[in-house]
C-alpha cells in the first residue's frame, strides 16, 4: 500500500483556487493546496479561520464559490457515492457515530452499503478495524453513549476506515483528549499511515500533532494558504504564523518534535 | 492506486499457487473461490503472492487467515510485508453475542419497567409540582425574587405570539361544532338550538380545551427545549454554582407568565368562537348577526364563561409544571433533549384531558 502511494508522484487531492465567502465576508481567497500520495498535512490557523469550512470544501460537503477540489484526478463533486466512500474517510470532531447503533454496526455500516460481503465477514472486519485502531472486541457491542471521548474517537477512526480510504480527514483528532490519549491518537495516525500508506490531512490546533506526524503544514491564515514543513514555517516573519510557531506553547511542541525525530 | 476494474487472477497447480493483481474488498470474493477449485481438498502449501500490486486490510487479513491454517506466503513484497505483519499480529477476537431475550420475557421485562417507570414518574411529578408551587409561593411573598423581565418576554412568546394560530383555530372548532349541530338537528326541526350548541360547548369546553392543547405542543415543548439545551451545556450547574437557584429563575418566570397568558388566550378563543358560530348562523341558519347578538345573552350564561376561564390557570400550571420538569430531567445528551420533549407533550396533554374529565364531573354535581 505504501509502495503505490509512492510510485505515484501525481497530487491525490488537488485544490485550486479554491473561493468560500459568506455574505459579504470573504472566507478563502483564492487557495491552492497540492497533497501527495502518503503525505501528513496538518492545516492549522486560528479559530475561525474558515479551517472546518477548508476541511468540508475539500471532502466535496461544501460546494466552494469558486475553484475545484480533484480527488484522485476526478472532482470532488462528480464523484459517485460508492466511488467517494472507498476514496476519502473522515473523522468528525464529535466523531459523529450514529447513537442508534453499536460501535461495530456504526463500522459495518458503510461495508453493508457499498460491498457484498456476508455479514459474519464484515463482523470479522469490523472486530479487525477495532483492533487495528486498539479497541476490544468487546466494546463492538457498546452504544456510543456508553463511550469515553478517546474511544469515541478510536471507534470513530475504526468507521473512517471502514471502507480503506485512500485518503483519511481528521477534524481536531486530539481536541478533548487527555495527553495520553492524544499521544495515542497521533502514534495511531501514523501508524496507519505507514503501514496502510493512507494519506492524511489533519485540521488541528494541536502543536504537537503538527510538529510530530505532519510533513508539511499548511496555515490558514488572511485568508490563504501558506504550506511548507514546520522547519520552514519557524522562518516565516508573517507575524500571526511567526508568533503560532514560536509562542510558549510552541516551544513544548518543539521539543516533543526533536525527540521523536530523534528516535 | 485503486482501479474501478480491479481484477484478481490466481494461477498454478494445487500445490504452489500464485496471486497476481489487486487483492482488495472487491476483488477478495473472487479470489476465495478461484483459490478454492485450484486447490482441490486444501493441498495446496504454498501461495506466491509476488504479483500482487494492491492489497488491502481485507485482503491481509484473509492472507493472515490462510497462513494461520500452514499456508506459506512467498515472495512478499515488503510494502505489503508491513500491512501483513500488522494485521497478522493483531489479536482478533470475535464481536461478542447479544444474547437474545425471549419474547415473553421481554414482555414481562416491559411491564415491569413501564409500571416502575409510572410510578417514579409519578412521585417525580408530585414532587416537582410541590418545589414549583413553593418557589412560586415564596416568589409572590417577597416580589424582589421576581423577574418581571423573564417574565415579561414569556408572555410575549407563549402568548402574543400565539394569538393567530389560536384565534384561527378557535373559528375553525366552532365551524365544524356549527356544521354538525345542523346536520344532526334539522331532522328534528331544532336546527335553531346549533347557536346555543355552538356558544356553550365553545365557552364551556372547546377554546380552553383547544388552547391548552396548542399552548401544551407549542410553549410547553418549548420550555422542555430550552431548559434541556440548557441542561446539555452544563448552564444549569453553571446557575447552581453560582448560587442561584434554577426553580426560581427558569421554572417560577415560566410558571407565572403561562398562568397569565393562558386564561387570556382562552378568553380570545371565545370571542373568536362566537365569531365562528356568529358566520355560522349567517351562513346555515340565515340569522344576521345583530340577531345573533341579541340571543347570545339569552342561550349563555356567566356560568359558563366561568366553567371555561376557571380551567385555563390550572391548565397553564401543569402545562408548565410538566415542560420544566422534563427540562430539567435531560442528561447529558443531545438525543434526550428530543425525548424528553415528546415525554412533555404527551404528559401534559394526558393531564389536560384528564383533569378536564374530572372538571366536567365535578361541575355537573356542584350544578354549575
Amino acid at each position: 500500500m505504501s509502495g503505490r502511494a509512492k510510485a505515484m508522484s501525481e497530487p491525490i487531492l488537488s485544490a485550486r483556487g479554491i473561493v468560500n465567502r459568506f455574505g459579504a465576508q470573504l472566507v478563502h481567497d483564492q487557495l491552492n493546496l497540492d497533497i501527495l500520495p502518503g503525505e501528513i498535512v496538518g492545516i492549522a490557523g486560528g479559530s475561525g479561520a474558515g479551517k472546518s469550512v477548508l476541511l468540508k470544501t475539500l471532502t466535496g460537503l461544501h460546494r466552494p464559490d469558486a475553484g475545484d477540489v480533484v480527488l484522485n484526478g476526478k472532482s470532488v463533486q462528480s464523484l459517485g457515492a460508492a466511488e467517494k466512500a472507498s476514496l476519502i474517510g473522515v473523522l468528525f470532531q464529535q466523531g459523529a457515530l450514529f447513537s442508534s447503533l453499536s460501535v461495530a454496526q456504526n463500522i459495518m455500516l458503510p461495508m453493508r452499503e457499498h460491498t457484498t460481503l456476508p455479514a459474519n465477514e464484515r463482523e470479522q472486519l469490523a472486530a479487525m478495524k477495532l483492533a487495528l485502531t486498539g479497541l476490544p472486541a468487546d466494546d463492538g457491542i457498546k452504544f456510543p453513549g456508553a463511550l469515553s471521548g478517546g474511544m469515541v474517537k478510536r471507534a470513530a477512526f475504526a468507521r473512517a476506515l471502514a471502507l480503506d480510504p485512500q485518503i483519511l480527514f481528521l477534524d481536531e483528532p486530539t481536541s478533548d483528549l487527555d495527553p495520553i490519549a492524544a499521544s495515542g491518537i497521533d502514534s495511531l495516525i501514523r501508524q496507519l499511515n505507514e503501514t496502510l500508506g493512507v494519506t492524511v490531512v489533519i485540521v488541528t490546533h494541536d502543536l504537537t500533532t503538527l510538529f510530530t506526524i505532519c510533513g508539511r503544514i499548511a496555515v490558514l491564515v488572511d485568508r490563504k494558504l501558506t504550506v511548507d514543513t514546520a522547519d520552514e514555517l519557524m522562518k516565516s516573519t508573517h507575524p500571526w504564523i511567526h508568533e503560532f510557531f514560536h509562542g510558549p506553547r510552541a516551544e513544548g511542541a518543539m521539543e516533543a518534535r526533536r525527540t521523536s525525530h530523534g528516535n | 492506486m485503486r482501479r474501478p476494474a480491479a481484477t484478481i487472477a490466481v494461477s498454478g497447480d494445487g500445490d504452489r499457487l500464485a496471486l497476481a493483481g489487486v487483492l482488495a474488498v472487491s476483488t477478495l470474493g473472487e479470489a476465495r473461490r478461484s483459490l478454492k477449485t485450484l486447490s482441490k481438498a486444501g493441498a495446496s502449501r504454498s501461495l506466491d503472492i509476488a504479483g500482487l500490486d494492491d492489497l488491502d486490510t481485507p485482503g491481509a487479513l484473509w492472507l493472515c487467515s490462510l497462513r494461520d491454517n500452514g499456508v506459506e506466503l512467498t515472495g512478499v513484497r515488503p510494502q505489503h510485508q508491513s500491512l501483513l505483519d500488522l494485521i497478522c499480529r493483531l489479536d482478533l477476537k470475535p464481536l461478542p453475542k447479544v444474547a437474545p431475550v425471549p419474547r415473553w420475557r421481554q414482555l414481562v421485562v416491559d411491564l415491569g419497567a413501564g409500571c416502575h417507570d409510572t410510578r417514579h414518574g409519578l412521585v417525580e411529578l408530585i414532587t416537582f409540582v410541590g418545589r414549583a408551587a413553593s418557589w412560586t409561593v415564596s416568589a409572590l411573598i417577597h416580589p424582589a425574587e421576581l423577574r418581571p423581565a423573564a417574565i415579561s418576554r414569556h408572555i410575549a412568546e407563549t402568548g402574543i405570539q400565539a394569538l393567530p394560530i389560536i384565534g384561527v383555530m378557535a373559528v375553525m372548532i366552532a365551524v365544524v361544532i356549527g356544521y354538525q349541530g345542523v346536520a344532526q338537528l334539522r331532522p328534528y326541526g331544532g336546527e335553531d338550538l346549533t347557536i346555543n350548541l355552538v356558544a356553550v360547548s365553545v365557552l364551556r369546553e372547546m377554546a380552553v380545551l383547544i388552547t391548552a392543547i396548542m399552548v401544551a405542543g407549542r410553549s410547553g415543548s418549548a420550555f422542555t427545549a430550552e431548559i434541556g439545551v440548557m441542561q446539555t451545556r452544563e448552564e444549569v450547574d453553571a446557575l447552581k454554582v453560582m448560587g442561584i437557584e434554577p426553580m426560581q429563575v427558569l421554572v417560577v418566570p415560566r410558571l407565572i407568565a403561562l398562568v397569565i397568558t393562558l386564561p387570556l388566550l382562552a378568553a380570545f378563543a371565545d370571542i373568536m368562537g362566537l365569531i365562528g358560530g356568529a358566520a355560522i348562523a349567517q351562513v346555515l341558519l340565515q340569522v344576521s348577526p345583530s340577531q345573533y347578538l341579541t340571543r347570545l345573552p339569552h342561550v349563555v350564561s356567566g356560568g359558563d364563561l366561568f366553567v371555561g376561564l376557571f380551567k385555563a390557570p390550572i391548565f397553564a400550571f401543569f402545562i408548565a409544571v410538566i415542560g420544566c420538569m422534563h427540562g430539567l430531567r435531560v442528561g447529558g445528551s443531545a438525543e434526550s433533549v428530543g425525548r424528553e420533549t415528546t415525554l412533555a407533550v404527551v404528559k401534559s396533554i394526558f393531564v389536560v384531558l384528564a383533569l378536564d374529565a374530572l372538571f366536567s364531573v365535578l361541575f355537573e354535581r356542584l350544578g354549575i
